[in-house]
């Protein structure tokens, strides 16, 4: 169970939250650039 | 199945790497979650050890983009080429410290709510990572919003610039005196923390570390990518032809 009761704690949990959201949401756009790209130069080079 | 196609495919060994750096996140997270609670803060300066990394590698990134953009200015007419990596570079790792920092004033300020009751002030820390933060934004803003031969050369010369609120910003806790903490390591006799502490600390300095170095590659090659296709699609250069002259 999380604790979340007190203003700390939530801190701690948005905290936390906050770097893998902006984290892993960059990830996930790069792989999304990469699968475009992709496809891109592969139509590119026939 | 030609050479091309080949590279275009995720290799095995930077899977490998992802799968590594997952695992090194996990015991990172793990570590943080259980390091002794600290005397005065309790459970909330777990947020360091998200914060500390972060801020730190929010330092050496933009060190990252301002070699990169000296060597584009530097090759940009001997090695043009060469110089166009260098620009690709730059922009990856300029986008990697706007990631990072923005994730250390994220984290800074909801600690800084938590513990100080209070989300902002403008102490010279804050205002220098701000300012860090504002810097590189607009180094991205310059790079979407302008076209033609000079946003290169532009977005290289405000990365050089950008640079120098590093070392200020970082010694910015040694210099004057600051709501932020002193330096926790290389402060002083008075600086440091518990020994039980550090794997907690290392582990996510390691993790984060081997994210960005993941993130910044992956980036990189997508730009070099969007390279090689603009350079497709805007075609051969072909010179214009010679206006014809009727001699009578």
């Amino acid at each position: 169970m999380i604790p979340f009761s007190t203003l700390s704690e939530r801190h701690l949990v948005y905290a936390y939250c906050a770097v893998w959201i902006l984290q892993f949401g960059y990830g996930t756009w790069l792989a999304i650039q990469w699968r475009r790209t992709r496809k891109k130069t592969t139509e590119q080079s026939g | 199945m030609n050479n091309r196609s080949q590279t275009q495919r995720f290799p095995l060994w930077a899977s490998l790497y992802l799968a590594l750096t997952f695992a090194v996140l996990a015991i990172g997270f793990y570590e943080a979650m259980t390091a002794p609670k600290e005397a005065t803060m309790g459970n909330l300066y777990r947020v360091f050890f998200y914060h500390f990394p972060h801020t730190i590698l929010s330092f050496v990134f933009p060190y990252m983009n301002c070699v990169a953009a000296f060597l584009f200015l530097f090759w940009r007419r001997s090695n043009p080429a060469r110089a166009l990596k260098a620009d690709a570079f730059a922009l990856a790792s300029g986008e990697i410290t706007v990631l990072y920092a923005s994730v250390g004033l994220a984290t800074g300020m909801l600690w800084g709510r938590a513990a100080w009751g209070i989300w902002w002030t403008w102490d010279p820390r804050l205002t220098t990572y701000l300012l860090l933060w504002l810097l590189y934004v607009s180094y991205l803003l310059l790079r979407k919003l302008t076209t033609g031969d000079q946003k290169a050369v532009l977005s290289a010369v405000l990365a050089i610039f950008a640079a120098i609120d590093i070392p200020i910003c970082f010694m910015s806790i040694r210099w004057w005196r600051t709501q932020h903490p002193a330096p926790v390591f290389g402060g002083g006799a008075d600086s440091g923390i518990d020994p039980h502490m550090l794997p907690a600390v290392f582990w996510n300095l390691a993790a984060w570390a081997m994210w960005g170095a993941f993130v910044l590659g992956l980036r990189y090659t997508i730009e070099r990518r969007r390279q090689g296709i603009v350079a497709v699609e805007a075609g051969p250069v072909v010179a214009p032809a010679s206006p014809v002259l009727e001699v009578r």
